[in-house]
C-alpha cells in the first residue's frame, strides 16, 4: 500500500473530480458486468437446490392430500379410484408427472415414463422390478394386468357366499404394489388364485388372475438384467420439471387463459406452497421486506457506533479505555447470540423477572392501521431488542476490525510524516487515517450481509418475526419445498448483491481502485 | 514466513518457535488447558454421570458396570440377564459406588419432573441424588445432559472440522498451486476422464444401487464391504479409462497437451457455496434427509465448512509456488504431485491450524444453533437442545444459564486459540 494522502487539500479536490469523471463510466460497466456474472452462479445454484430437494423422500403430492382429507380409507372401489384420480390431478397441476431435467442419465433397462405412475410405493417397486429383470416391456404388462385384476376385484360384487373371500382379495391384491420379493409374490398369487378358485362367484376373476400370473412368470423368465449395465440418455425436451419452474410453461407473449400453467422463477411464479397452498411469492414478499429492513437497520447502526469506537480505541492505544474495550468486544464477539436473546427475553422481557422489553410476539403489537409516527414507534419498541441482539456480535467483530485497521494505519511513514509538518493530531488521526482504514471494514459488508441473512433464520425463529428465515425456518419443518428453494434462492441473490455492493463501495472509497482495466 | 525465522534461530524448528511464542500469550494458554479439561470431560462422559455404578459388589461378585456398559457400547459382550432392564440404584449390593453424577440425560428421574431448579425443594433420598443443575420439563437431570453433552460438541467440532480440513486443503492446494494452466495433460484425458467419471459411478454406484441399500438394510457390516467393492469398481473403471488414452495420445489433435483450469473451477465452486448463507444451506440438506442424526450433522457442517480453508490454503499455495525450493524439486525432476503433497502442502499447513481452531469453535456454535431450532441429532441430548427447553418453560432459568454458558465457554476458548495461534506465526510481533 502506497501512501496517497501527503498532498494539499486542493490538490486533492482536483484529483477527487478527475477520478469521479474517469471511474463513473466504467464502473457502471463494472457493475453491468457483475449483473451478468451473477447469472452462471445463480442457475447453478438453482439447479443444486433443484436436485437437492428433488432426491428428497416423501412424495409432495401425497403429502397436500393427506393434509387436505386426513388420510382416506379408501376401502371402497369408486372411493379409492376416486382419490386416486385427484391425486393424479394434483400431480399434474405440480408437474410431479414430468421428467426432472432436460435429460436422463439412466441404464438400458430403465423406463424414461415411470414418472407418470402416480402412486410413489408402485413406482418405488416397479423401480426395483426393473433393477432385478430388467425388461420393462414386460414389468410393465405385469403392472397392467395386476391392476386389471385390483380394478376387477374391487369392483366385484359383494355377497353371501364370497364376502370372506373377497376381504381377502382387497388385502392380497395390494400387497402385489408394494413388494419385489419373488418369494412373496408366489405366495401372494397362491393365496389370491386360491381364494378364486374356491368361491363359486368369483368366477370372474378367473381370467384376470391367470393373466397376471402368466405375466409375472414370462417377466421372470424373459429377464434381460443386461440391460442395466448399458448406460443410456434419455432426452426429455423442454417439457421437465426444471424448465417449468424455471421459465414456465405458460405462454410468453399474448396471455395465457389456462389457469394450470404456470409462469416459472423468471417470470415471478414461484409456485405453490404445499402446505399453505397459497402462492409462494406474496408469502415470501412481504417477509423479505422485514427482514431487509431489519437487516439493514443492523448495519447502519453497527457502523455508526462501532467506528467511532474502533477508532478511539485506537487513539488511545493501551489506556484504559483500550483494554477494556477489547476485552469487552472480544467477550461480545463470542457469545452466542442464540443464548444472549433467549436470555435477554427470558430476563428482560418477561413479566417474572424485568419486563423492559415487550415479550417476543415479533410485530404483533402494531397496529397497521395507526398513523406512520405511531406504527414507527410501535415498530421500533417491537424490534429494538432483536436489533441489539442481531448487531453486538458482528459490532464488537467490526470495531476490533476498525481498531486494528486504524492502529496498522497510524505506524505508516505517512502519518508519521504528517504529525512531524506540525498538523493537529485531530486532523491526522480524522483525516489521514481514518479514510485510509477504512478501506478494509468495508469490505467487511460483504460478509456481514450474508451472515445477517443466514443470522435472520435464529434471530427470527427466537423473536417470532415474520421475516424470511422464519418463513424458511417454517418451510423446512413442514417440508414445503418450493417455499425452501424459493427462500433459498432468495436469500443466494441478497448475498450476491451484498457483495456487489461491497465492491461498489470499495471502488468508491479508495479512488486507487478501477475495475475498468481489470478483465 | 517460516523461512524467515529459520534463517535467524537455525537451531530450532519452525514449531518449537510457534510454540514458544503461543506461551507467551497466557490467555491462550489457559484456554488451552480449558480445552484439555472438556476433551477429559468429553471422553469420560460415561463414567462422570450414568445411572450404573463405577464399582459395585453384588452377590458376592464385583462388577464394573460402567465399563462393561462402554464395551458393549462398542459391541463388545453383553450383561447378564439379571443385569438387564433392572433399576440399578434400587439393586442390593454389598458396596458400591456410583458416578459423581448418578444420572443419565436421556432417562427421566420421575420424582423431579416439571423443571426442579437447584434451589427448590427436590424429592430425592439424600444430597448424594441431588440434582445440581436441576431437571428439565421430563425430570432429565441437567447436569448429566451437561456432561454428555460436552462430548457430543467436541465430537461435532473435531469430527466436522477434520472433514472440512481434508476437502479444503486438497482442492484449495490444487486450485492454489496448478492454478490456471499450470496442470498440463492432454486433451484425450481431459474430456475422457469427465466420461470415465461417469462410467465410473455409473458402473460403480448406479447398477449396485440396490445391492449396497439391501446390504446396508441388512447389516452395517455387509454394506460397508458392498460400499467396499463399489469404491474398487470406482477406481478400475478410473485407471482403465486413463490406460485406454495412452494409445489415442498418439493421434496428433487428441494428444495435443490442454490444462485443466483447477483454479477455475474451484474457485467458481466455492464462490458458488458462499453466495447461499450456510444456514440456508445447512437447513436446505436438512429439510430432505429423513431424521437428522449425529453423523449426518456432522457430515452437513464438514461438507458446507471448507470454503475458509480451501481459500486459505490456495492464497498460500499461490505464494509458495514461486519459492526455490520448489524450482529446486522440479529441477531435480519430481513429479508434481510428490512436490505439492511432500514439500508444497506440508509448509503451507500452520495457518490452516489457525482457521481449524476458529473452524472448531463454529461448528460447535453451528451444531448448538441446530439443536437450538429443534433440527440436531434427535437420538442424543446436547447443549443447544437443553437451551432450547428455556423457551418452553419461563420459570426455568437453570435451563438458560448452564447449558448457554457451556457453549459461551467453549466457543470462546476456541476462539481465544485461534488469536493466539494467530499471534504467535505473525511475523511481525517477533522481536
Amino acid at each position: 500500500m502506497k501512501p496517497v494522502e501527503v498532498e494539499t487539500s486542493k490538490e486533492k479536490t482536483e484529483s477527487g473530480t478527475k477520478f469521479k469523471a474517469s471511474i463513473s463510466f466504467p464502473l457502471f460497466g463494472y457493475i453491468l458486468k457483475r449483473i451478468l456474472l451473477f447469472i452462471p452462479t445463480l442457475f447453478i445454484i438453482s439447479l443444486l437446490t433443484f436436485i437437492l430437494i428433488s432426491i428428497a423422500p416423501g412424495d409432495p403430492a401425497e403429502t397436500m392430500l393427506n393434509r387436505n382429507s386426513g388420510g382416506g380409507e379408501g376401502g371402497q372401489a369408486t372411493n379409492k379410484m376416486a382419490t386416486e384420480k385427484s391425486y393424479q390431478q394434483l400431480r399434474h397441476k405440480l408437474g410431479l408427472d414430468l421428467p426432472l431435467f432436460y435429460f436422463t442419465l439412466s441404464n438400458g433397462a430403465a423406463c424414461d415414463t415411470l414418472n407418470r405412475i402416480p402412486q410413489k410405493d408402485h413406482r418405488e417397486t416397479l423401480d426395483r422390478l426393473i433393477y432385478d429383470y430388467g425388461n420393462w416391456p414386460q414389468v410393465s404388462e405385469y403392472y397392467r394386468s395386476t391392476r386389471n385384476l385390483e380394478w376387477k376385484i374391487l369392483t366385484s360384487e359383494r355377497d353371501s357366499l364370497n364376502a370372506n373371500a373377497l376381504i381377502e382379495l382387497r388385502n392380497n391384491i395390494s400387497k402385489l404394489f408394494i413388494t419385489h420379493n419373488d418369494r412373496l409374490i408366489e405366495s401372494v398369487f397362491s393365496k389370491i388364485e386360491k381364494d378364486v378358485n374356491e368361491t363359486s362367484t368369483l368366477a370372474a376373476l378367473k381370467a384376470p388372475t391367470a393373466k397376471a400370473k402368466a405375466d409375472y412368470e414370462k417377466m421372470k423368465s424373459e429377464q434381460t438384467v443386461w440391460k442395466r449395465y448399458i448406460p443410456t440418455i434419455f432426452w426429455n425436451g423442454s417439457n421437465n420439471q426444471y424448465h417449468r419452474w424455471l421459465l414456465g410453461d405458460a405462454k410468453w407473449f399474448g396471455g395465457e387463459t389456462d389457469p394450470t400453467k404456470t409462469f416459472g422463477f423468471l417470470r415471478g411464479d414461484f409456485g405453490i406452497s404445499f402446505f399453505t397452498k397459497r402462492p409462494v411469492g406474496s408469502v415470501i414478499w412481504d417477509s423479505l421486506m422485514i427482514t431487509m429492513l431489519i437487516s439493514l437497520l443492523v448495519i447502519v447502526i453497527e457502523y455508526l457506533i462501532a467506528i467511532p469506537l474502533g477508532v478511539a480505541a485506537a487513539v488511545r492505544r493501551n489506556s484504559a479505555f483500550d483494554s477494556i474495550s477489547t476485552v469487552t468486544l472480544f467477550v461480545l464477539y463470542s457469545l452466542p447470540n442464540f443464548w444472549i436473546g433467549t436470555m435477554a427475553i427470558f430476563f428482560l422481557a418477561s413479566p417474572d423477572y424485568v419486563e423492559l422489553f415487550p415479550p417476543a410476539f415479533g410485530l404483533s403489537g402494531i397496529n397497521w392501521q395507526d398513523g406512520f409516527f405511531l406504527k414507527l414507534g410501535d415498530m421500533a419498541y417491537d424490534l429494538a431488542l432483536p436489533i441489539i441482539i442481531a448487531s453486538y456480535a458482528s459490532f464488537a467483530y467490526l470495531s476490533r476490525q476498525m481498531r486494528g485497521s486504524m492502529l496498522s494505519i497510524l505506524r505508516q511513514d505517512y502519518i508519521r510524516t504528517a504529525f512531524a509538518k506540525g498538523l493537529e493530531p485531530k486532523k491526522v488521526f480524522w483525516k489521514h487515517a481514518f479514510r485510509n482504514s477504512l478501506l478494509p471494514i468495508i469490505t467487511i459488508f460483504a460478509y456481514f450481509f450474508p451472515a445477517l441473512i443466514g443470522g435472520s433464520i435464529i434471530l427470527e425463529y427466537l423473536f417470532n418475526i415474520p421475516g424470511l428465515g422464519q418463513v424458511t425456518y417454517a418451510a423446512v419443518i413442514q417440508k414445503d419445498y418450493p417455499m425452501i428453494l424459493t427462500t433459498t434462492m432468495f436469500a443466494a441473490i441478497l448475498t450476491l448483491v451484498g457483495y456487489l455492493v461491497a465492491d461498489i463501495l470499495y471502488a468508491v472509497v479508495d479512488p486507487r481502485i478501477s475495475y475498468s482495466k481489470k478483465a | 514466513m517460516a523461512e524467515e525465522k529459520e534463517e535467524k534461530k537455525p537451531d530450532q524448528g519452525y514449531w518449537a518457535y510457534v510454540w514458544r511464542q503461543f506461551k507467551k500469550n497466557k490467555t491462550a494458554v489457559v484456554s488451552l488447558y480449558v480445552v484439555i479439561f472438556l476433551v477429559l470431560i468429553a471422553i469420560f462422559a460415561p463414567f462422570l454421570a450414568n445411572e450404573k455404578p463405577l464399582i459395585c459388589k453384588y452377590h458376592g461378585e464385583t462388577y464394573f458396570p460402567v465399563v462393561k456398559d462402554v464395551a458393549v457400547g462398542f459391541g463388545i459382550g453383553q450383561f447378564k440377564p439379571e443385569f438387564q432392564n433392572v433399576n440399578w440404584r434400587k439393586l442390593d449390593y454389598d458396596y458400591v459406588i456410583f458416578p459423581p453424577v448418578p444420572y443419565l440425560p436421556m432417562n427421566q428421574d420421575n420424582d423431579n419432573v416439571h423443571s426442579k431448579g437447584p434451589f427448590d425443594e427436590q424429592v430425592i433420598e439424600s444430597k448424594r441424588w441431588k440434582h445440581w443443575f436441576g431437571t428439565d420439563e421430563l425430570g432429565r437431570d441437567v447436569l448429566a445432559g451437561m456432561i454428555h453433552g460436552t462430548s457430543i460438541a467436541m465430537t461435532v467440532g473435531i469430527v466436522s472440522m477434520a472433514i472440512a480440513s481434508l476437502i479444503g486443503i486438497i482442492l484449495g492446494a490444487l486450485a492454489g498451486f496448478f492454478g490456471d494452466d499450470n496442470f498440463r495433460i492432454s486433451r484425450v484425458r481431459l474430456w475422457g476422464n469427465f466420461l470415465f467419471l461417469y462410467f465410473a459411478f455409473f458402473y460403480a454406484f448406479g447398477t449396485r444401487s440396490y445391492a449396497i441399500t439391501d446390504a446396508l438394510g441388512q447389516s452395517i457390516g455387509g454394506g460397508v464391504l458392498q460400499l467396499l467393492i463399489s469404491f474398487l469398481i470406482f477406481i478400475a473403471v478410473m485407471a482403465l479409462g486413463n490406460l485406454l488414452c495412452y494409445p489415442l495420445k498418439k493421434i496428433g489433435v487428441l494428444g495435443k497437451q490442454v490444462s485443466v483450469p483447477f483454479d477455475l473451477i474451484i474457485s467458481r465452486s466455492i464462490e458458488v457455496l458462499n453466495s447461499i448463507p450456510t444456514l440456508f444451506l445447512i437447513l436446505l440438506i436438512i429439510a430432505i434427509v429423513r431424521k437428522p442424526n449425529l453423523y449426518v450433522i456432522m457430515a452437513i457442517i464438514g461438507l458446507t465448512g471448507w470454503t475458509g480453508i480451501a481459500r486459505f490454503i490456495r492464497a498460500e499455495l499461490l505464494r509458495i509456488r514461486s519459492l526455490e525450493y520448489i524450482e529446486a524439486a522440479q529441477s531435480l525432476g519430481y513429479s508434481n504431485m510428490r512436490i505439492l503433497f511432500r514439500h508444497a502442502i506440508p509448509n503451507s499447513l500452520s495457518p490452516v491450524l489457525i482457521s481449524i481452531a476458529f473452524g472448531i469453535a463454529s461448528a460447535i456454535l453451528t451444531e448448538s444453533t441446530l439443536s437450538f431450532l429443534g433440527l440436531g441429532p434427535a437420538d442424543t441430548v446436547t447443549w443447544g437442545a437443553l437451551l432450547s427447553y428455556a423457551r418452553q418453560i419461563p420459570q426455568a432459568w437453570w435451563l438458560a444459564i448452564f447449558p448457554g454458558f457451556a457453549i459461551f465457554i467453549t466457543v470462546t476458548v476456541f476462539n481465544l486459540i485461534g488469536e493466539g495461534l494467530t499471534d504467535a506465526m505473525d511475523p511481525r510481533l517477533k522481536q
